[in-house]
């Protein structure tokens, strides 16, 4: 170790972390996102998540869902699908992602020395806000194994989105 | 010929810095071997061809895949499961596989490595011949 190495801003982002390993505290952190989760379901706040430990060895694409004023977008990795591969469908105000992740044939039967990779059918469920997504103007696109769904607000969830202008007081 | 490849706790190759400040994960990877060589497939999604880099350093193969992060003004993120970050591993390679004759294709964010055995490390199966 050098003295390079204990000077904290010259370690951000420099090693290599496996996906969801950040931090020691990741687990629990994820177990307590996950019983908010749960518990703002009825709200249809939240995507529902089934917890990944419960379900070790499936497939599950993970989603980054962002807004702006005018439009929410969908992520999500899905690594080795195309287009083909994915069913979008818009049902009552949620955004349904589902598909199967295939393994490659010729890989059959070969021996494995590694195996971390995950198959498997999968369907997730996005709540959408109500009334909020104007259907016809979705649109979708696929690139490098990230889909991305575009949602343009309707005019009215648009208006909502408002910006108050403050004036300086006399 | 146990352990062709060797999963290395992933590490930079001594020396180097990272100069951009973003998260890099660990893509998952099957290792599988077929009778002439060893195929290494690795999930990245959100890697393209262009900023994929496979290089071989003595026998320490590293894979970078690096995001182009999509900066949209004003865009707030809402919900997030996964974090935007470059893709990087390294693998020791043994002196069984030929490092000139190493294959990379990326298709769909999915990166296929073949790595062909060298002639000597081939199976071979010896005829038997009556006596």
């Amino acid at each position: 170790m050098t003295l390079r190495d204990l000077i904290p801003w010259n370690r951000t982002g420099s090693v290599p972390v496996r996906r969801g390993d950040g931090s020691p505290f990741f687990p629990l952190q994820q177990r307590v996102n996950d019983l908010f989760d749960s518990f703002f379901r009825d709200f249809a706040m939240t995507p529902a998540r089934v917890a990944r430990e419960e379900w070790p060895g499936v497939f599950w694409p993970e989603i980054d869902v962002s807004e702006t004023g005018s439009e929410m977008v969908v992520t999500a990795e899905l690594p080795g699908l195309t287009e083909k591969d994915v069913n979008i469908t818009l049902e009552r105000n949620s955004l349904i992602l589902s598909g199967e992740k295939k393994e490659e044939k010729e890989e059959k039967g070969k021996n494995y020395w590694h195996s971390e990779r995950r198959f498997g059918s999968f369907r997730r469920v996005i709540p959408l806000p109500e009334e909020g997504v104007d259907e016809q103007k979705v649109r979708a696109e696929f690139k490098g194994g990230v889909l991305t769904v575009t949602l343009p607000k309707t005019e009215e969830a648009r208006r909502q989105h408002k910006k108050i202008p403050v004036r300086t007081a006399h | 010929m146990a352990h062709e490849i060797q999963a290395v706790r992933a590490q930079s190759p001594a020396g180097v810095e990272h100069t951009r400040d973003r998260k890099i994960f660990i893509p998952p990877v099957d290792i599988v071997e077929s009778k002439d060589a060893i195929l290494l497939t690795a999930d990245m999604p959100g890697v393209d061809e262009k900023n994929v880099h496979v290089t071989l350093e003595k026998s320490v193969l590293t894979v970078l895949g690096e995001i182009e992060p999509v900066s949209v003004k004003d865009r707030k993120l809402a919900y997030e499961e996964y974090e935007i970050g470059d893709f990087e591993r390294s693998f020791t390679l043994s002196d069984e596989i030929d490092p000139d004759r190493i294959e990379a294709t990326l298709k769909n964010g999915v990166l296929r490595l073949v790595l062909p055995k060298t002639e000597a490390a081939r199976a071979k199966k010896i005829p038997v011949k009556t006596a």
